[in-house]
């Protein structure tokens, strides 16, 4: 609502009023080109259940491990050399060097791959857990189904990220888990040897795998769980949150159910309440 | 036209209605994301990086902080193992350990009849019913008291799992010169001709034993059958060294990785000794 003035502004109330329009500017000019403005301040100011839990940060704590995967993969593809070939100084593989060269030489380097290495066991349990509250809460049904599904994927996807990024030390534990792993695939009926062989670049695990999994672990998978969870917080805010199932007063229940649940707790005067309205907002007291 | 009246609202209406509920719930009397739940998301982060760091921390100090060797193991493993190297043999495949797993559910069904159900069956049918959960289930009821069966599923599950990660995890590995002290063993059980004996000494050292077991040695891994008696199946000496430079190529879709690292001299020498091997008959 505008405020209408009965006398005219004062210097000061004008100087004020010129100030805010211009800390407001650039917003205001990135609102009026693109609506995001409006679709951040929509993000943080939406409505959610008012009895949600703590159960339900662990989405948000699987997306904060998937960043840290993400800042610490990027340091780290700065100084690692996915080479299979051997150093004639050393006689040890490149890649391998690389990654010594990391965690004992570089500054930081240690806990920066000591972070990406533990961040990814971190994130698998993270993404379990999330989806076994999701589960427990029964939020999988009804209109969320698609959201469901594109979880499983992003599981699916992680999991593919720790199978390709397990290689990339180029040591024995790795070489070998990726042998016997990429002949597990090349078990599958129709696609599988094929799928393996593609995995391998060849009919041995070689040079051409070590990059193979190197573009597929920083490329394409990255890229297909950002745009996957792009859609799983789309989903997220456009279908909201699930209320805890056994709250009593969970969004979305229906007034008799909600009735008997507080029977059930042993409320002996059960509040009625309208479609819309809530306990909360009733008057204190009432009228008589 | 006139709609037919219904006598009852069906699943789909009744869970619209449901919906449309919860939308006037959370608009009328929700509170706002801000700084509401992004409070307590903020602090449920915070307290994972802290977790990551900490882990990252341990690994640290307790592997290769005060040591300065690279191969030295700490409570949450080394830093880095010995360099890849395709030579040799006897290291023992182990994935990382969210896959025990599925790398536990190898050691269940045995080669070649049904490891393809460890393979490739269960983890596919897991797989697709994890992704078809939304239809398979779809009462409107969200209670876990009124959900015994997703429930009683959700248990057995989190057990089995938990239980193959368990096995995967402390899964014994078989070690060469433990191995190599059981050969005597083998002669007098197997009446081993002397020919067979060098193949007999790099079958326990060339890695063979990671996943095979032989004369109740060594350990079953990935499916890979007992080859006690191998040689009661009469496959030939080429054979066993064609199966051992390719296995795949003998046993289309075989697991095992090739050994033609070995040379063509050893290759027969463990090719003679699989042959020898007739489980003592």
């Amino acid at each position: 609502m505008a405020t209408t003035y009965r006398r005219t502004p004062t210097k000061a109330e004008l100087r004020r009023q010129r100030m805010e329009e211009l800390i407001n500017f650039p917003l205001d000019w990135v609102e009026e080109r693109s609506g995001l403005v409006g679709g951040v301040r929509y993000f943080l100011f939406r409505n959610v259940p008012s009895d949600i839990n703590w159960m339900q940060t662990l989405g948000s704590a699987a997306l904060t491990a998937f960043l840290v995967q993400a800042i610490t993969g990027v340091i780290l593809a700065m100084y690692y050399d996915p080479s299979a070939s051997t150093d004639p100084h050393t006689g040890k593989p490149v890649a391998w060097e690389s990654i010594v060269n990391i965690t004992d030489h570089l500054t930081m380097g240690w806990l920066v791959r000591g972070m990406h290495k533990w961040g990814a066991s971190v994130f698998i349990i993270l993404m379990f857990l999330h989806m076994g509250r999701v589960f427990l809460f029964g939020a999988y049904k009804y209109p969320r189904e698609l959201n469901w599904i594109i979880g499983v994927l992003i599981l699916v996807m992680g999991m593919m990220e720790g199978f390709t990024g397990y290689l990339l030390p180029w040591d024995q534990t790795a070489y070998w888990a990726s042998v016997v792993g990429i002949n597990l695939n090349g078990t599958a009926p129709f696609l599988g040897p094929w799928l393996a062989q593609f995995l391998r670049g060849g009919q041995e695990i070689s040079g051409e795998t070590l990059t193979r999994f190197y573009s597929l672990h920083m490329l394409v998978i990255p890229g297909a769980i950002i745009a996957l969870i792009t859609l799983h917080l789309y989903l997220v805010i456009r279908l909201g949150v699930t209320s805890p199932p056994w709250s009593k007063d969970a969004a979305g229940m229906e007034p008799e159910e909600a009735e008997a649940d507080g029977r059930r707790a042993g409320l002996t005067r059960p509040v009625p309440r309208p479609a819309g309205a809530s306990a909360m907002q009733a008057e204190p007291g009432g009228r008589e | 036209m006139a709609a037919i009246p219904k006598e009852k609202p069906s699943r789909t209406d009744e869970a619209r209605a449901e919906f449309a509920r919860y939308k006037a719930d959370v608009k009328a009397r929700g509170k706002p994301f801000y700084p509401y739940a992004m409070f307590h998301d903020t602090i449920m982060s915070v307290f994972v990086v802290v977790v990551i760091v900490s882990l990252a921390v341990i690994w640290k100090w307790t592997a290769f902080g005060p040591h300065h060797d690279p191969l030295h193991k700490g409570l949450l493993g080394g830093e880095v193992a010995q360099p890849a190297d395709p030579g040799t043999t006897s290291f023992v495949p182990r994935p990382d350990w969210y896959f025990y797993f599925l790398f536990y559910l190898l050691r269940i069904f045995k080669w070649p009849e049904s490891v393809f159900l460890g393979t490739i069956g269960i983890p596919t049918i897991a797989l697709v019913l994890l992704i078809m959960l939304p239809f398979l289930d779809r009462r409107r009821v969200r209670r876990p008291s009124a959900r015994p069966v997703a429930m009683v599923a959700a248990v057995l599950t989190i057990i089995s799992m938990g239980v193959l990660t368990w096995k995967g995890a402390t899964a014994k590995e078989a070690l060469a010169s433990e191995i190599k002290q059981d050969i005597p063993n083998w002669v007098k059980a197997e009446h081993l001709p002397p020919g067979a004996l060098p193949g007999a000494r790099l079958f326990a050292s060339a890695g063979c034993t990671n996943c095979h077991t032989y004369n109740g040695a060594g350990g079953s891994q990935l499916g890979a059958p007992d080859l006690t008696a191998i040689g009661t199946r009469n496959l030939g000496v080429p054979t066993q060294i064609r199966h051992l430079q390719n296995p795949g190529s003998v046993t289309p879709g075989s697991p095992m990785p090739s050994f033609a690292s070995l040379g063509p001299q050893r290759l027969r020498q463990l090719a003679v000794f699989l042959e020898a091997s007739k489980g003592g008959k």
